[in-house]
């Protein structure tokens, strides 16, 4: 009977669409917070963060932020909580509904909600405030920025790069042509500072070495990742180095698809782009997961000084190298050693890393 | 007797004339009226379904959703703050959903409200720093012509090209959203930027800014909602107005039901094409306008979420029909309004949302299948009916 089929036929696709939603759907919830096994200590301390338009799984600054808040919560027992923002709309009402709720410290990840961070905080002037990325100019006693010595991580990328591509025997994707590449996102200080960090680096230890830059003016459009990195490597590069967020991920393809090298940037990229493999020497990264803990910590020690710009170098584990993964076995250790001498000065202060080329 | 089947009627040859056109007639009205009540609970049982697929959800999820949407209600409509928050969102979705209901009434899909939505905002941003030092009742006013003139003029090339050469504007639209969308990205990194490293235009002046509600009639609570959403329901009767009233909006529903009669009838398809495109990129204007005069009070990359694409799922949720585009706009407002305290309160996260809007948009889009089922009940029930 055609009715009864088509009936049951219907039955069975609206079940089929049900699972397939909440199979689809269920996976991307946020982790359950882990009950660690021991007794964890207590404190009346409520952290939070409110995500830029990226939102978690954005493997980077939100998702790293996000890491810095888990461990706080493990190790040190406070109560956690984040709101994303779908909209640029969402900063404002995300702030004031976890302000309201009594979170403290409140963490805005990325300078996009500057304006909103200086406008709310006033109006909460108990609870203090963490701009990831966020430059305050006049800081209100409860704000406080905190900021990244890219231009560190930028060296120690730059040292690498610098040392390998004058290796041509190490690898057959290493030219003669002692030429590396880099793309940046948007012109703004993060990202100068990681491009002046890297050529200092790579001049540090290949004078005669030429670095080409590449700014596409977007952190989203892959494309013109692609695109950067192709004319890059058809200019001469072996080794390119993208400080521009997702579009770098274009530019990761463009090393792999053209046998080229390729370092990450802000999180270890090895582990964030699908298939990287040993195009990827390493990540010059952000320990943004570092900045968050390290200021819940001292909240929580009731120590936290808000009312200022704080900025995260080596010194402070606030930036670094990610591992070599794939390279490990591979890298000379003539390379190594002068990574480990480059870290060494910088902490020691007799090597200062320039801001700006 | 079935006298809604023309066939039957058809196969008794004997009967005269007269009475089987009054059979189809009968059925003809019956008919309309059949969709005419589906066409009106079609948004209603979309909206059903999709809160019941986002329960489901939920549900998998090993979450409360009574709780969700209770909590989502608290954060939508719970206080007056809360309802700020949902008029708020709604203020640019009234906008872009009465420029892509104003284009489908002409017969014309706008599916570049986007970028008509960022020249206006960007004409904002510009106009609003010029006018600097005039009065805000002048100021105002002007900043908003240039808008709408601005959005206007990116619907312009578009409808000149589709009423010349018959350029499709699904295509062209949308190629001059992204050019407008890239053009502003430039602009305000490059000659429009700010002093200082994030690449946004300079803040408008306190006279440039439309004032919160709460801040006008100072008896309400303090809340965000902004004069935005007053000027959206203006814009909303305006439109439904222009469509019931106007030569124009007569002209537009001529052309967007039959263009070809409606070019018999005397009405040029490509003057009124124009005319039509145009005003559907006033008011995308208008919709960058407002956000950043009312929200931000400076334009910078991404101060839409994507407004203009939402607004074609507003007109498609009202029905096209202006006054439908408020409720449809502060339906999806809520839902933005609400996400927060659901994720919050019930531990919810609000990809719950997207879901819900999600399957709002594929259900209202894909009307013929709710068509289809309704017809098919009511077919089986008419069945019934005449076995008895």
């Amino acid at each position: 009977m055609k009715s009864k089929w088509s009936r049951s036929l219907a039955l069975l696709l609206a079940l089929a669409l049900i699972a397939s939603l909440s199979v689809g759907c269920a996976a991307p919830q946020e982790p359950a917070p882990q009950e660690p096994a021991e007794e964890k200590p207590t404190t009346d301390v409520k952290a939070a963060m409110v995500t830029d338009v990226g939102g978690l799984g954005d493997k980077s600054f939100n998702d790293m932020s996000y890491a810095g808040l888990q461990r706080a919560e493990s190790e040190l027992g406070v109560q956690i909580e984040v709101l994303e923002s779908k909209e640029p709309t969402d900063y404002e009402s995300n702030i004031n509904q976890l302000a309201n709720a009594g979170f403290n410290p409140i963490f805005a990840v990325g300078f996009l909600m500057t304006d909103t961070v200086i406008k709310v905080a006033p109006q909460f002037p108990d609870v203090n405030f963490g701009g990831i990325d966020i430059f305050f100019e006049n800081p209100t006693p409860n704000v406080l920025g905190l900021l990244f010595k890219e231009q560190e991580a930028g060296y120690l990328a730059g040292v690498v790069a610098g040392k390998l591509t004058a290796m041509p025997d190490v690898d057959p994707r290493i030219n003669d042509k002692k030429v590396v590449g880099f793309v940046g996102g948007m012109e703004i200080p993060p990202v100068q500072k990681f491009e002046a960090g890297f050529i200092a680096g790579v001049k540090s230890v290949l004078p005669d070495a030429e670095v080409k830059s590449v700014y596409t003016g977007t952190f989203t459009d892959q494309q013109k990742g692609i695109e950067a990195g192709k004319s890059l490597i058809e200019g001469g590069a072996d080794i390119i180095f993208a400080a521009a967020g997702a579009t770098g991920n274009g530019t990761a393809k463009a090393c792999k698809d053209n046998k080229a090298l390729f370092i990450g940037v802000d999180a270890d990229q090895y582990e964030t782009i699908e298939g990287i493999g040993d195009t990827i020497i390493t990540s010059a990264i952000k320990r943004v997961d570092n900045a968050v803990f390290l200021t819940v910590k001292d909240a929580v020690d009731g120590k936290l000084k808000a009312g200022e710009n704080r900025v995260f170098g080596l010194a402070e584990d606030g930036v670094g190298l990610a591992p070599y993964h794939d390279w490990e076995t591979k890298m000379p250790a003539d390379v190594k050693a002068a990574v480990d001498k480059a870290i060494a000065d910088i902490k020691a202060g007799t090597v200062t890393v320039p801001e700006s080329k | 007797m079935r006298a809604r089947m023309p066939d039957a009627v058809r196969d008794s040859s004997a009967d005269p004339d007269a009475r089987r056109e009054a059979a189809e007639h009968r059925f003809a009205a019956e008919q309309e009226r059949v969709r005419r009540a589906i066409s009106v609970a079609t948004p209603f049982i979309s909206v059903a379904i999709a809160v019941l697929v986002g329960s489901l959800v939920i549900l998998a999820a090993g979450k409360d959703p009574v709780a969700a949407f209770s909590a989502m209600f608290r954060g939508s409509f719970g206080g007056v703050r809360q309802i700020g928050e949902t008029l708020l969102r709604a203020t640019p979705l009234v906008f872009t959903g009465l420029a892509v209901a104003y284009g489908f009434r002409s017969g014309l899909f706008n599916i570049g409200a986007e970028g008509q939505l960022f020249m206006g905002g960007m004409a904002a941003a510009w106009v609003g720093v010029m006018v600097a030092g005039l009065p805000w009742a002048v100021s105002v006013p002007v900043i908003l012509v240039a808008a709408g003139l601005a959005g206007a003029a990116w619907a312009f090339l578009p409808a000149l090209m589709k009423a010349r050469i018959g350029a499709h504007e699904v295509i062209t639209t949308m190629m001059f959203s992204y050019i407008g969308r890239y053009l502003v990205s430039w602009i305000i990194a490059g000659p429009f930027k700010d002093k200082g490293a994030i690449p946004q235009t300079p803040m408008l002046p306190g006279t440039s800014q439309l004032p919160r509600l709460s801040d006008v009639f100072t008896f309400i609570e303090p809340n965000r909602a902004h004069l935005g959403i007053v000027l959206g329901v203006i814009a909303a009767f305006v439109v439904w107005w222009i469509l019931k009233y106007t030569v124009l909006g007569f002209e537009a529903r001529a052309v967007g039901f039959n263009p070809t009669a409606a070019q018999t009838g005397g009405i040029s398809v490509a003057a009124t094409t124009v005319k039509s495109l145009c005003i559907s990129g006033t008011l995308a204007g208008l919709a960058g306008a407002v956000e950043v005069m009312g929200v931000h009070h400076r334009l910078f990359d991404q101060f839409s979420s994507g407004f203009g694409f939402t607004g074609i799922a507003v007109a498609l949720l009202a029905k096209n029909n202006p006054i439908g585009v408020i409720a449809a706009a502060v339906l999806f407002g809520a839902l933005s309004a609400g996400a927060g305290t659901m994720q919050l309160d019930a531990d919810v996260s609000q990809k719950v949302i997207s879901i819900i809007q999600g399957v709002i948009i594929f259900l209202v889009g894909a009307e013929m299948i709710v068509t289809w089922a309704v017809g098919r009940l009511r077919d089986r029930k008419g069945g019934d009916d005449a076995a008895q």
